[in-house]
């Protein structure tokens, strides 16, 4: 899926060419879906702004909107790890994940995801759903590609303990 | 990695809600102009150009003191590109113009002495021989050869102060008839470095006592007593000097310098490129140490900002790493 690389002239075609992995990139990294919402509004207009900063020749439009999102995910994972410490909401916004992550995955996916880490999820979204090759994730992460191999290797262990053989239809 | 799970996963990808498709499209619909002013297009205009300025000032520099006319490098090209002065004879008591005789010129170069005028000849040569034993040799021959033609030596001065190491200081005086034939000879004797002639007239000198004594002696043809003496006394002192004056253009002076030290080649004044680029290149040079300066005085501070820029990248990548752990 990495061979050929389109040249998009604009920030808009590339919106409408990337947005799906962007939201699901953000969902998997948040579990809510609402905020995935927000954090991918959020990832384009800090694209808008940054957009004459973009270089072909270090990395494709994808990686280079996934980094934005992700660097927009971990404001929002601080803020909300700085909400959870003052103990406020935290009770309800449980719930309304739940809810929310019960209309977009299924049971046996939100149970599995729901045990692993964000680290995790995030290194299975970037290579298992969006599918970018190691160097990609690996530069969306800050990490080598060796690295970014080991930690999905690790992470779907993981999520294939939780899962088992059972869930797979 | 289970190709199940893979599969199983893959078939989970949610697609974004379309009220998001829609703001997301209002948003990314003007993408703001490109900034003209970035830091890289800056650093790229700023590098090339300082770089330049450091050069053309260097250059400027070194042009400036290549135009400047305080320099010997001037004043000895403006001295080689006259050209070499011939002989001429001269009144009595004054320096004729020298002959400046490269040391490639053949020795035959060396003016021929008037037959009809008395003249004040004088020579010197310049000779390189080869060791100690060759300069005793070649002074030796030098005195035969004078006698030879008749001349006589005034004086020798001969020092060998190092093992292979003399000179030799022979002053001659040759007949003037001769003087060129000696001059071959003596040329012959070992290589030249340096040769010189120097020729002053004397006949409008010795016309002139003649005149003055003939004057006297019609004088003192008509006088009595002590002013006829006196007259007489005054023509034998004429006549003496003119004698005198006779006896110096009857022979030539050569003075022979022999050495065996090689001589060093003379040192090449550069041309005016070459001293701009001499000075460009110290006025770079210069500029490099100062930044090497500046360098050195500055790496501290570059390490440890170096230091707390990669150890606060690091803190932020563990920290970041830890929440998306706790997530």
């Amino acid at each position: 899926m990495s061979c050929m690389k389109p040249v998009t002239r604009s920030l808009a075609d590339a919106a409408e060419r990337h947005l799906d992995d962007v939201y699901r990139y953000v969902l998997y990294l948040t579990r809510d879906p609402q905020a995935a919402e927000e954090l991918t509004a959020e990832t384009f207009e800090r694209a808008v702004r940054l957009w004459h900063r973009f270089d072909p020749a270090r990395g494709s439009e994808r990686t280079w909107l996934c980094q934005i999102a992700r660097t927009a995910a971990l404001d929002h994972l601080r803020a909300e790890e700085r909400r959870r410490r003052r103990e406020e909401r935290y009770s309800s916004l449980a719930e309304r994940t739940q809810e929310l992550e019960a209309q977009t995955l299924s049971p046996w996916l939100r149970q599995a995801l729901g045990s692993l880490s964000a680290a995790d999820r995030e290194v299975i979204a970037l290579r298992v759903i969006l599918d970018l090759d190691p160097a990609d994730a690996g530069r969306v992460l800050g990490i080598s590609p060796t690295a970014c191999t080991t930690r999905l290797s690790r992470a779907l262990g993981r999520l294939e303990e939780k899962v088992g053989t059972q869930h797979v239809a | 990695m289970s190709p199940d799970l893979v599969t199983a996963l893959r078939a989970e990808t949610p697609a974004a809600p379309h009220r998001l498709r829609e703001r997301v499209a209002a948003v990314t619909a003007t993408t703001p102009p490109s900034r003209r002013f970035t830091t890289r297009r800056i650093l790229s205009f700023a590098v090339p150009v300082a770089a330049g300025l450091s050069l053309a000032a260097a250059l400027a520099v070194g042009l400036n003191t290549a135009i400047e006319p305080n320099r010997s490098g001037v004043a000895d090209e403006a001295f080689r590109a006259a050209p070499a002065q011939d002989v001429t004879t001269s009144p009595a008591g004054e320096t004729a113009d020298r002959a400046k005789v490269l040391p490639e010129r053949s020795p035959l170069t060396a003016p021929v002495p008037a037959q009809r005028r008395a003249q004040d000849y004088r020579a010197s040569l310049t000779l390189l021989v080869d060791g100690t034993d060759e300069l005793s040799a070649t002074t030796q021959r030098a005195l035969r050869t004078t006698r030879r033609l008749g001349g006589y030596v005034l004086s020798v001065n001969y020092s060998t102060p190092e093992p292979g190491d003399g000179t030799a200081a022979v002053r001659l005086r040759i007949p003037v008839s001769r003087v060129q034939a000696a001059i071959v000879e003596l040329s012959a004797m070992g290589r030249i470095l340096a040769q010189d002639t120097q020729v002053s007239d004397l006949q409008q000198g010795l016309d002139e006592l003649t005149r003055r004594i003939r004057d006297l002696e019609r004088r003192a043809a008509r006088a009595q007593g002590v002013e006829r003496a006196q007259l007489l006394a005054q023509i034998e002192a004429l006549r003496n000097q003119r004698v005198q004056i006779n006896r110096q253009a009857a022979y030539a002076t050569v003075n022979l310098d022999l050495t065996t030290h090689e001589p060093k080649a003379p040192a090449v004044t550069p041309g005016r490129i070459d001293r701009a680029l001499d000075d460009a290149v110290g006025i770079l040079l210069a500029e490099l140490a100062i930044a090497a300066y500046a360098l050195i005085v500055a790496s501290p501070f570059i390490l440890l900002g170096l230091a707390a820029f990669f150890g606060n990248r690091a803190y932020r990548r563990h920290a970041d790493q830890r929440l998306l752990e706790r997530a």
